[in-house]
């Protein structure tokens, strides 16, 4: 109608992975062929929006130990739960099933505690004393470290210490886990850390390298904070050895210049392949962290497509537009 | 005591729109979008993927004030395209580009654990 007909252009970018190390709570790999933008926006999301379960409702019946309730409270917050339901739950407040109340299994999971030291020693309470009340497939319960370490006995406790009791001390209390995002708060960000850099493209200019002696090749080398440079001991020509450990210091190159050497190295950042590192509390997966947060930034976008009611808006105003200049078209 | 939910930052309000519009009314082909509950996630990959679009002149977003929960996208055009349509193109490219980015991560699990199969 606006001969407006290439409804085929498209600019989409096709980016690559090439995972380097994987494992249940930490990974590494390599993403090419995208924008920083894109880079960041999956960060963004890991940390902030990819949801996960926290306790966030404490109930305490007794509590005759020497932290307070909203200390314990909020200890008990901050413990990570496996969370591979998460993305499946709903969210408390828009629960239909239980008006937000926090009382269904759509949006919440129950957990009790239940302590008291009878014995001489100092008694640990710990995560592992959660006792949840998922009884599905993949329960929503604390993270247990033994399980995914090799421990070398298994009966050591792992789990995370909530407080110590004395004889005669007790902790009795109700707890409800709820779906959650890092963005609301920090006990709900399934990160410990996630970061990317940016792949470092360095070139030595050989003819420059070759006017310096190997003292000087040496000084030079050492001026790099990480080890980036070496000499070959045969050649003594200077390399590579790991280009990833430059963290863009600039410290080479100044060393270039007061030698009187400017132009002795190049370094710049490449700004379409990105080296991530993903760390996981435990709660989710490393590798599942970086496919919910693809879920989530589809999710957004989906959100923020036009509505029909705003395009239509706009085609009367073109209408009208045409309308008014008296012409019929573009 | 009077401190705004923590949900404010993200939950769009009762009767509040997700994504209003407004046209320019001084210059051709440019308009203003006013994403609600968004922010330097969304408005960066937006922006950055309406600058590969040669019709696309300018395209700028801003974060007014960290209270305000919401991002202006600012969009002009030449008169082959439109505000509204390099907008949609803009997000039909990025949701591409995620369907790729999540069928070439998903391949390279596959490929490593038969790498670690083969290794036992
Ligand atoms: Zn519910």
């Amino acid at each position: 109608m606006d001969g407006q007909g290439q409804m085929s252009s498209s600019y989409q970018r096709f980016p690559t992975v090439k995972i380097r190390e994987m494992k249940d709570d930490y990974m590494k790999f390599e993403l090419k062929n995208t924008d920083p933008s894109i880079a960041n926006a999956l960060r963004r999301v890991m940390i902030g929006e990819v949801p996960t379960i926290a306790i966030d409702l404490v109930e305490i019946e007794s509590n005759s130990s020497v932290l307070n309730d909203e200390f314990l409270a909020h200890r008990l917050g901050l413990i990570p739960l496996i969370s591979e339901r998460a993305m499946d739950m709903r969210f408390s407040r828009d629960c239909d099933t239980c008006d937000g109340d926090a009382q269904c299994h759509y949006c919440s999971v129950e957990f009790k505690l239940n302590v008291k030291c009878d014995g001489d020693q100092t008694l640990d309470v710990t995560s592992l004393d959660l006792v949840s009340s998922d009884m599905r497939e993949n329960p929503v319960v604390a993270v247990d470290r033994a399980a995914d370490m090799n421990v070398f006995d298994a009966s050591e406790q792992r789990g995370i210490i909530i407080v110590k009791l004395r004889r005669g001390q007790e902790l009795r209390l109700r707890a409800i886990a709820r779906k959650g995002i890092g963005k609301d708060h920090a006990k709900w960000s399934p990160a410990a850390t996630v970061t990317f850099m940016y792949e470092p493209d360095i070139h030595i200019n050989e003819n420059l390298m070759e006017t310096l002696t190997l003292d000087e090749k040496r000084e030079w080398i050492e001026s790099c904070p990480t080890k980036v440079f070496d000499i070959h001991p045969d050649t003594q020509q200077v390399f590579v050895v790991d280009a990833e450990a430059y963290s863009y210091d600039d410290e080479v190159i100044k060393k270039a210049e007061a030698m009187g050497k400017p132009g002795l190295v190049s370094i710049n950042a490449k700004d379409d392949s990105f080296i991530f590192t993903i760390e996981s509390t435990g709660a989710l997966k490393a590798s599942q962290m970086l496919l919910n947060a693809i879920d989530i930034l589809k999710q957004k976008l989906e959100t923020v497509r036009l509505s029909p009611e705003t395009e239509e808006d706009d085609a009367q105003f073109i209408d009208l537009e045409q309308h008014m200049r008296g012409g019929g078209g573009r | 005591m009077n401190a705004p939910d923590r949900y404010e930052k993200f939950v769009v309000p009762e009767g509040t729109k997700k994504v209003s519009y407004e046209r320019d009314m001084k210059i051709m082909n440019a308009a203003t979008f006013v994403i609600e509950r968004e922010d330097h996630t969304i408005g960066n990959i937006v922006r950055m993927q309406l600058h590969r679009d040669p019709n696309v002149l300018f395209a700028g977003y801003k974060l007014p004030h960290p209270l305000q929960y919401k991002i202006l996208l600012r969009i002009q055009t030449t008169s082959q395209s439109s505000p509204m349509q390099a907008y949609n193109l803009a997000i039909d490219d990025l949701d591409k580009e995620l369907d790729h980015l999540k069928r070439s991560f998903e391949d390279e699990m596959v490929r490593l654990q038969s790498e670690n199969r083969e290794g036992l």
